[in-house]
């Protein structure tokens, strides 16, 4: 016994004392880093120390979220009972069906935690100064960029008696790199295991250089049609909105492309196969259970083009009659209340045949190739309409060559109809964690025909 | 929040004995309540306390950072002195100074009638769901997906830092949220509006927010029943204070933030074009568009968004004239920033939760009305159209291009509106071809609530914009997605 595990214990029988049918108790400690830079010096070294217990507490089909930061007894004690009168008080909510009320066992995932996280904020900042300097060397003026790390470890107890704890490790470096204003190229690298971290940042330093060299002199770019190809940071995010929207919830109050009659049709390229797996042992949304207790695995989500499912908990598979795929989560609308819906753990899709030169070879139309984007909007999200903007290099390609850099241009585009019209898919699969994706994707180099560029008119 | 600010207080005098020339230490303890509801059924609810303590510092010219919601002093001194060994390992070869500002020593609130907490559980929730019975009596099936949001937000904030100031804060801010779908020929239109301010429970009934919401969803359903495409290329248009607001927002809010310019958003929220501006010229001297545009933020607007009196450095707020008579007039600064300027900071330190570092933000920026009346604005325009609401929006990352999809948007035609709704009309244009075409802007005023996204980790900071309606000259529409 933990000293966590007695106090999700101790959570769970106030809650019962208060006459709550159902609880969930998960508590996360850990201890965060955060090394901030820009100017090629580091701006800020932040540190977090979280303690922070989530409750979720049902009473029939009433339920309600509460979070506990640094909780004791008392604390808890005292939430719990006034969350319980708060939950009287509350309707019946047609969204609550259930939670998982089987026993399990978890999968050891022992690959989640390096231990050689806990000395390394004694040399991350050497390691960041150094990535910063090679950055420099491989051409950059001046660099910007963030590193996360940390570990933590989380520890679940539900009124079924269900069990787990796991404990994480991960990093993640955005460093992004200017030659002048306008010529800029980002790397990424990001994992749970620290082996070889010092030739990742590295490598994301020398690549974000390159990029921001090769993009010199780049001028406005020509609207109109072109095929696209999608670096594997642009890929995790257009194409997230898409798994995004796997979220039963997110289809019922119209925040979602897919439509629950795409299920078993094929709605995107023959090639597109993707999975949501969250055993992957590098993978940054990786754990052996979800939120309710239900063990977690591979649920598949594209195969061969098909929209094979959805992403489940224990509420919408009861009220779509469908499997549980284990994907409960505390989700909100970004604004307001947590509640119990489905989300992704680790996105991975199935890489392809080509290297980024035999995809960019083999593109004799006008096409352009962005390394990054930010911004996404849409005009109507169950159309999928959309737009989203490139930044750093961004290239055009005529004749199977690049051509020269482009700026200044839009992607406006359809989801769904860039999800059909993906016409190569590379090998380079890649981890992608950064600011413009939170759910950790697994992802090649993505080519789709018949793309809208826009650009600003005047 | 007692043994918070006596913490606080110690940190201060901890941190000076480690070594640290500057210290500020941030307590904060916070409640948030908030509903939500689909179709007029409320899906949950909850109510979340937070409270902790920030400690920053500068030691050796580095900048470190801790926080904790484990109010202890063994956690805080260690805090603080793993926070002073990152800083010093920065090694920066130019150290990091703030400005000289005057110590405050002082207290604030946003005035409150009616606090959430005397409110009833049912009363909040019948609030969404009687709001959810007026939509859907006035439209049924013409709105066939309603997802409504309230938040009530409100905390007590104790700022003290080294140099002798000592602020403390108490704030609250509501917010109500629509995410409807409207049902029309060619498909749907949708409509994220947030409506908020800074007071307690009576905002809903002085502010109008269920008649608001309502004439907000006419419209939307209007739009998507009867707007239709229209090919048109070169045409004046006249923009609502919705339009203006977020125009005076993205593209000229985004690019006055001092870091930006100076590059520390460079690996997040990106650049701004303003650093070619600023290299060769000076504040005052740069024509940034007509002489009718004059941009605005003032955090002391009592009831809006933004509201604050002292900023989260302990600096006084005052308006910050941005752009005056089209000319760049002044920047969004921080003490940091400030003193890369030599100049004093203009009070935009926020923090968005004690676990969070304080950054440059807006407040309440808005486009200044001019002298035309809303009419006047029509009179000679021959062939236009009226954009009162926008959908989509976006711009890169040096808040240069700009994207904004009209929803709600009329046909003009010989000086007059016209019935003829318009499809979703682009205006995809830089941030010069918005404000250099600038040729009239009226007297009215109107203004939505939103939420600014900046900083890493993300810090959604709640703001407001607003502006008058104004008219921009000879615009080519952009390319939209059919």
């Amino acid at each position: 016994m933990t000293e966590t595990s007695d106090l999700l214990k101790f959570g769970i029988s106030i809650a019962q004392d208060e006459k709550i049918d159902e609880v969930i108790a998960q508590r996360t400690k850990g201890k965060g880093y955060q090394i901030r830079f820009s100017n090629s010096m580091i701006d800020n070294s932040k540190i977090w120390r979280d303690d922070n217990l989530e409750l979720f507490l049902a009473k029939g089909k009433k339920s309600t979220y509460l979070e506990i930061e640094a909780p004791t007894q008392a604390k808890i004690r005292s939430r719990i009972k006034d969350a319980s009168k708060f939950l009287e008080r509350l309707p019946d909510s047609f969204l609550y069906n259930g939670m998982e009320s089987n026993q399990h066992e978890y999968e050891k995932l022992n690959k989640l935690y390096d231990p050689k996280i806990m000395d390394f904020s004694d040399k991350a900042p050497e390691l960041v100064n150094a990535a910063i300097q090679a950055s420099l060397e491989s051409g950059a003026k001046k660099v910007a960029g963030v590193l996360y790390f940390g570990r933590s470890e989380t520890e679940l107890s539900t009124s079924y008696g269900n069990e787990g704890l796991y404990l994480g490790s991960y990093y993640r470096f955005t460093i992004r790199s200017f030659v002048d204003p306008d010529s800029s190229g980002q790397g990424l690298a990001c994992s749970r295991n620290l082996s070889g971290v010092e030739n990742d940042f590295l490598k994301a330093g020398n690549n974000a250089g390159e990029i921001a060299k090769m993009a010199i002199g780049g001028t406005q770019g020509t609207p109109g049609k072109y095929d696209v190809i999608m670096s594997p940071t642009v890929a995790a995010n257009v194409l997230g909105q898409v798994f995004d929207g796997l979220n039963p919830v997110k289809i019922m109050v119209g925040m979602s492309p897919l439509k629950y009659e795409h299920v078993g049709k094929q709605i995107a390229s023959k090639e597109f196969t993707v999975i949501d797996d969250a055993l992957l042992a590098e993978g940054l949304g990786s754990r052996p259970f979800d939120v309710e207790g239900t063990p977690k695995g591979k649920t598949p989500i594209f195969s061969d083009g098909v929209l094979k499912g959805l992403l489940q908990n224990t509420s919408t598979s009861n009220m779509d009659k469908v499997e549980n795929t284990g994907n409960s989560t505390f989700f909100d609308f970004g604004i307001g209340s947590k509640f119990l819906a489905p989300g992704p753990s680790n996105i991975a899709i199935n890489g392809g045949d080509y290297t980024l030169e035999e995809i960019i070879a083999e593109s004799k139309k006008p096409t352009i190739y962005i390394t990054s984007n930010w911004y996404t909007r849409f005009t109507n999200m169950t159309e999928g309409i959309f737009s989203t903007i490139p930044r750093d290099g961004m290239f055009l390609i005529e004749n199977g060559e690049i051509k020269k850099p482009v700026r200044r241009l839009r992607l406006s585009d359809n989801l769904l109809r860039i999800c059909s019209n993906i016409s190569a898919i590379g090998k380079d699969v890649k981890q992608i964690y950064w600011w413009e994706v939170l759910t950790p994707t697994f992802t090649p180099t993505i080519k789709v025909k018949d793309c809208t560029i826009t650009a600003a008119t005047q | 929040m007692e043994n918070g600010k006596d913490l606080a207080d110690f940190a201060i005098d901890y941190g000076a004995s480690c070594g640290a020339s500057y210290i500020e230490a941030r307590v904060v303890a916070s409640r948030n309540e908030s509903y939500a509801a689909r179709n007029g059924v409320i899906l949950g609810g909850g109510i979340t306390y937070s409270s902790g303590i920030a400690i920053r510092v500068l030691a050796n010219g580095g900048m470190g950072f801790c926080s904790t919601a484990s109010l202890t002093k063994i956690g805080i001194e260690n805090g603080i002195e793993e926070a002073i060994k990152l800083a010093k390992a920065s090694k920066r070869i130019i150290p990091i100074t703030f400005s000289e500002e005057e110590v405050a020593q002082t207290k604030w609130k946003s005035p409150v009638k009616i606090k959430f907490e005397e409110i009833s559980i049912e009363e909040k929730q019948n609030f969404l769901i009687d709001l959810d019975k007026v939509l859907n009596k006035e439209f049924r099936f013409k709105l066939p997906t309603r997802t409504l949001l309230l938040d009530l937000y409100s905390d007590q904030k104790y700022i003290v830092t080294n140099e002798g100031s000592k602020v403390e804060s108490e704030n609250s801010i509501i917010s109500a949220h629509t995410f409807n779908t409207a049902k029309g020929k060619a498909g749907g239109e949708q409509r994220m509006l947030s409506l908020g301010g800074t007071g307690g429970w009576e905002w809903i009934e002085e502010e109008n927010v269920v008649e608001r919401i309502l004439e907000d969803n006419i419209s939307l359903v209007k739009a998507a029943r009867n707007a239709i495409e229209k090919d048109i290329n070169q045409i004046d248009v006249v923009i609502s204070g919705e339009v203006a607001g977020i125009m005076a927002h993205e593209n000229v809010g985004h690019p006055s933030e001092a870091d930006r310019i100076l590059g520390r958003e460079g690996a997040q929220a990106g650049e701004s074009f303003y650093i070619d501006l600023l290299e060769n010229e000076k504040l005052g001297e740069i024509k940034m568009g007509s002489e009718q545009v004059t941009i605005i933020d003032d955090p002391t607007q009592q009831g809006n968004s933004g509201f604050y009196l002292y900023d989260d450095e302990c600096v006084k707020a005052r308006p910050r004239y941005l752009i005056k008579n089209g000319m760049l007039n002044e920047l969004f600064l921080n003490r940091e920033y400030a003193s890369r300027y030599n100049t004093h900071s203009n009070a935009a330190a926020r923090a968005m939760g004690y676990n969070r570092e304080p950054i440059i933000r807006m407040a309440n920026t808005y486009f200044a009305p001019g002298d035309f009346t809303f009419e006047e604005l029509f009179d000679d325009i021959k062939h236009g159209i009226y954009m009162k609401s926008f959908t989509e929006w976006n711009i890169d990352d040096r808040r240069f291009q700009s994207k904004y999809v009209g929803l709600e948007v009329y046909l003009i035609e010989n000086g007059e509106v016209t019935d003829t709704m318009i499809r979703r009309p682009v205006l995809e244009l830089t941030t010069y071809g918005i404000l250099g075409s600038v040729d009239g802007v009226s007297k009215d005023f109107s203004s939505p609530h939103g939420y600014c996204g900046k900083g890493e980790p993300q810090q959604a900071a709640p703001v407001w914009l607003g502006g008058p309606h104004v008219r921009l000259r000879n615009i080519k529409l952009g390319g939209g997605i059919k």
